[in-house]
């Protein structure tokens, strides 16, 4: 989307260019496909879970995962425990998330 | 190492079902067993299990925050079936194209 063009303009790589092998193409596509399900499996698996995010500068909040737009640029959530206070819902900038955890 | 960020899929796939250690930004350390990267954001979705038969618990390192992935362990057919079975839905099944 142009939102995602703007934001993150190098994060999606392809072999583009009049001298790709079509085949190769045909087995980056294969795989780039492969790869995103598995993520919307786990997007999948984390909905309505409690989730620690682990930010910047060491901050570390809980939520109750809702769910994340088509570009992965941010997260809704619900319940943020933050330290001045919960937010009842609230939306997480992805860039500012180093790593986000939950159990199954 | 190219930024993570820039490498292909097919690139990403050769992590898949390897055990790693991802370091990234804020010298934060990761280890686990990669389940698969996100080709749109770059993340790595990590599992680990802390004894056999536990609960597993999964970390998503975001693409943007990765420094450097290096491989620790290779992994097997029986890995990959594992990690396929956790994110399956109860009653899943696969439907052959």
């Amino acid at each position: 989307s142009p939102r995602f063009l703007a934001l993150c303009p190098t994060s999606i790589s392809s072999s583009t260019g009049s001298g790709s092998d079509p085949v190769q193409m045909g087995e980056e596509q294969c795989a780039r496909s492969a790869l995103r399900e598995g993520f919307l499996r786990a997007l999948v698996a984390m909905t309505n879970k409690p989730v620690q995010f682990d930010m910047y500068e060491r901050v570390k909040v809980h939520a109750t995962f809702g769910s994340s737009d088509i570009d992965v640029l941010n997260f809704q959530v619900s319940d943020l425990h933050t330290p001045i206070g919960v937010q009842k819902e609230a939306l997480l900038r992805c860039q500012d998330v180093i790593l986000y955890s939950f159990d199954l | 190492m190219v930024e993570w960020r820039q490498l292909k899929p097919l690139e990403w796939c050769k992590y898949v079902n390897k055990k790693v250690k991802v370091t990234a930004q804020e010298k934060h350390q990761y280890d686990g067993w990669v389940f698969t990267v996100d080709p749109v954001s770059a993340s790595i979705v990590l599992v680990t299990v802390q004894e056999k038969g536990g609960t597993a618990t999964v970390r998503v390192v975001t693409g943007h925050a990765v420094l450097e992935v290096e491989v620790l362990q290779e992994g097997s057919e029986e890995t990959a079936c594992w990690l396929r079975d956790v994110f399956t839905p109860p009653g899943g099944r696969i439907l052959s194209p």
